[in-house]
């Protein structure tokens, strides 16, 4: 397919292309909100956030898939509880293979662990009636795993960059620029200040898509 | 006298949780659950918080007496990994116990707005963040109830505020890209600042 | 005499400001020797640059009137001590007023005051810095600022000491702390000043002072003496004044309605003194007042007339013809016609969208007279949402759904 058809397609089912691009478009953090007490409070170093983002990654998809196989049929306030069920029964087992491979680091981050067994990220929207296929469910749940390691890294490097001057705890600036991005309220800040550098991106690719579209359309 | 100092430790708790421990401002907790709520025109926030408050309340007490259970017959090493199923177990048991009450106390209307919240206010951060709070720090019945309570309150208040917020947010003048959840969380940022300066460090994890 | 009146109605609210806090600078240029004048020009400098660079980054016009940040950076600095590091001003005023005006909508509709916002940010990043108390009228070296230190008295009260300072140098300024804030006489004559001119309502300052003396009255913070002697420091040593006429009158932070006023005043006291007793920070009442600033629509709602003023701007505000703020009032409303700006924006978009509500049908529904308008508002805004693709939440909007919400509340309403 060439880069006309493309973009042409993306642009027509642009609702998809959003969903599809869960790094960029789509981010479950930065454009949609989730999992905001974790990432704002826990991560302040490259470290939590490393710790973060391995929980995510191994529970996020197994619970998808999981769930998308078995409450298929089930009625709204079964499904409420069913998800965090599954949740955290397979996070269980995942906070037990990350105390057996780094030890007591697994506990560092206090609640902010296994609060994620309910958090918006892990159990997806259950209000909502749409029904997941096998294979899309491990897609799907990859991809927003991707989106959310990405945010997460990011926010815990700059953090830590800005309020010790270090990164991975090793020194690089002498001065700490902003202390206050230890602190609650300083992770809500730079979440919100890379959240709008986020939608301006990906508005900019939107217009950049369009105009390639009409600049093929002239041609 | 006794009775006074139960009194007393109830309230120390209630208030330390409305305020230096403030589920939004300190913790961060049920803040996406809050903020899609806002969101939702379908929903209401009275509503809302008062399912919330209920739930807490009747779930805190709940995991009161269920958690210590896994670490009486030898589990104790694996309490930390078991204790998420048990708390979302409590949270579906209150969820029945609650549904039960509301729709004997309220009307059919009210009951059905209600329940229409009352699913995202119990499969919610705050709730489960405050059950492992108070049992980690080993509260008794008094301070676990005062706690539940305070944290409500809390969540409460800090929706009211920045359902406030998004009220006053809401005009052409933000810039485009800030719009959305940027201007939102820095007004929360604000607020959690201010909050801070009442406690004066990093909040414990 | 009508040209004497346009020339004095010409100067603006923040232009009086500026000359109520001129004394002040004056003063303490003479306690605190000439760095005072540097910092304040530094922070002026500093506020005016960045509204600027802002006007330019966002694509906006550059308002010449528009000196909110300046202000907000010299009461902020009058608030620091005189030993301050320049780059703590330069770097908080910066990220103040990007961050707490312009993202915020800049003039008129920041939700919270900016000096006190400043220095909430410097106090939590810089406290050792910030908290330093200069000796008054001694060197001040005028570019590093190291200069000799004492203990404010709010700093001992906060440690449980006893402060002793005799009357007359309280009134005068005379012991060491922040630049501005301790030169009681000058700063209750610009208070009248600004009383008499009309810049500021008497409302918020007398109830809020008020409010802070029955407090302290009750509620002793100094142990072990009478209760008078603890009034007279908890008024006077500290910020409480500065604070009563600079910080909490801005006119974009305040409530409208004098009712509102009076409470607000009212819950200011009661906060700020707490966050004195309990709070970790000498100046509780900047933190208070962020975490009051939030409330204020509320206490003009609560206290709304329906005045025609009123009517008409609700009436603005239902059909959306402008684009107005809960602290806007009806004079500041600048109308723009969104229906415009909707269809001309989104032109190719709604090419590409077929699934989705497309501008013709926003606009269709806002022809609809006798809907209830609450429903049409959060449809539209839901709509519009959908075409900017500012995804907020994880309930992607479904506009096939809002549609048919939308139909089925139109028949109701029929």
């Amino acid at each position: 397919m060439d880069r006309k058809t493309k973009i042409h397609n993306e642009l027509l089912n642009w609702d998809d292309t959003v969903r599809k691009r869960k790094i960029t478009l789509s981010n479950p953090v930065f454009i949609k909100g989730l999992a905001l007490a974790p990432l704002a409070i826990a991560a302040t170093s490259l470290k939590s956030s490393f710790i973060l983002s391995a929980m995510v990654a191994l529970i996020l998809t197994p619970t998808r898939v999981v769930t998308s196989l078995i409450t298929r049929k089930m009625s709204i306030p079964l499904k409420t509880f069913f998800y965090p069920m599954v949740s955290a029964i397979i996070f269980g087992f995942a906070y037990y293979a990350m105390y057996k491979f780094m030890g007591t680091t697994a506990f560092s981050l206090g609640l902010y662990l296994p609060i994620l067994v309910v958090d918006p990220l892990i159990v997806k929207n259950f209000e909502k009636t749409r029904k997941e296929s096998f294979l899309y469910s491990i897609i799907n749940g990859l991809r927003n795993t991707v989106g959310f390691i990405v945010a997460c890294l990011l926010i815990g490097a700059l953090r830590e960059i800005l309020a010790f001057g270090t990164l991975g705890e090793i020194k690089i600036l002498s001065v700490s620029l902003l202390p206050m991005a230890y602190n609650s309220f300083g992770g809500f800040f730079i979440i919100a200040i890379i959240s709008a550098l986020w939608s301006k991106m990906s508005h900019k690719y939107h217009d950049k898509l369009i105009r390639e579209d009409a600049s093929y359309d002239n041609a | 006298m006794t009775m006074l100092n139960a009194i007393a430790s109830f309230f120390a708790y209630t208030i330390v949780a409305i305020g230096a421990q403030n589920v939004i401002f300190t913790r961060g907790l049920g803040l996406s659950n809050g903020l899609r709520m806002i969101n939702d025109p379908k929903k209401d926030t009275l509503y809302f918080c008062a399912s919330f408050s209920l739930f807490q309340l009747i779930n805190s007490v709940l995991a009161y007496f269920v958690l210590p259970l896994i670490t009486r017959y030898k589990f104790e090493q694996y309490a930390r990994f078991v204790s998420p199923v048990i708390i979302v177990m409590c949270c579906a048991f209150s969820f029945i116990v609650v549904v039960f009450i509301l729709s004997i106390i309220v009307s059919k209307q009210v009951f059905k707005k209600i329940v229409l919240s009352l699913t995202s206010a119990s499969i919610n951060s705050a709730i489960v963040g405050t059950i492992i709070l108070t049992t980690s720090r080993g509260f008794n019945l008094i301070e676990t109830i005062g706690f539940a309570v305070g944290s409500s309150i809390g969540y409460f208040l800090a929706m009211i505020l920045i359902s406030e917020g998004n009220r006053k947010i809401r005009h052409d003048l933000v810039p485009e890209h800030f719009k959305g959840l940027p201007i939102m969380l820095i007004y929360i940022s604000v607020l959690a600042l201010a909050i801070y300066g009442l406690t004066g460090n990093a909040v414990a994890l | 005499m009508n040209k004497i009146k346009t020339k004095i109605d010409s100067i603006s609210y923040y232009d009086d400001m500026f000359l109520a806090m001129l004394p002040i600078i004056l003063c303490a240029s003479v306690v605190y020797s000439r760095r005072v004048i540097l910092i304040c020009g530094i922070a002026a400098i500093t506020a005016r640059v960045v509204d600027v660079a802002m006007a330019l980054l966002l694509k906006k016009d550059i308002d010449a009137e528009d000196k909110s940040s300046i202000i907000a950076s010299i009461t902020f600095s009058m608030m620091l001590p005189v030993s301050i590091p320049l780059y703590i001003v330069v770097v908080t005023v910066a990220l103040v007023v990007m961050i707490g005006k312009h993202v915020f909508g800049g003039k008129d509709v920041y939700p919270f005051s900016l000096a006190a916002l400043a220095m909430c940010m410097a106090a939590v990043n810089w406290p050792e810095n910030v908290f330093q108390a200069v000796r008054p009228l001694t060197k001040v070296n005028f570019w590093t600022g190291e200069a000799i230190n004492g203990v404010s008295a709010p700093a001992l009260i906060k440690l449980g000491g006893l402060p002793y300072i005799s009357t007359f140098d309280l009134l005068l300024g005379n012991h060491p702390g922040a630049m501005g804030m301790s030169f009681l006489l000058v700063i209750l004559a610009c208070g009248t000043f600004l009383i008499v001119n009309k810049r500021i309502t008497w409302h918020v300052p007398v109830t809020f002072l008020v409010t802070c003396a029955i407090f302290s009255l009750l509620f002793p913070r100094i142990y072990g003496v009478s209760r008078w002697y603890s009034l007279k420091y908890e008024m006077l040593c500290s910020s409480i004044l500065f604070f009563s006429i600079f910080l909490i009158n801005e006119p974009a932070t305040t409530p409208k309605n004098p009712k509102a006023k009076i409470v607000f005043g009212f819950i200011c006291g009661i906060m700020t003194m707490i966050f004195r007793y309990f709070g970790s920070y000498e100046i509780g009442g900047c933190f208070a007042l962020l975490l009051i600033n939030a409330t204020v629509g509320f206490w003009d709602r609560l206290f709304e007339n329906d005045t025609k003023e009123s009517e008409i701007f609700n009436f603005i505000k239902k059909n959306r013809l402008a684009t107005v703020s809960e602290n806007s009032s009806v004079s500041q409303v600048k109308i723009k016609k969104v229906e415009n700006k909707v269809s001309n924006n989104n032109f190719n978009r709604n090419q590409v969208k077929n699934n989705s509500l497309n501008s013709n049908s926003v606009k269709n529904a806002k022809s609809k007279d006798n809907l209830s308008y609450t429903t049409t508002l959060d449809i539209i805004s839901r709509a519009e949402d959908s075409i900017d693709e500012v995804e907020f939440s994880t309930q992607t909007i479904d506009m096939n759904e809002a549609l048919k919400d939308f139909e089925k509340y139109s028949k109701e309403g029929k």
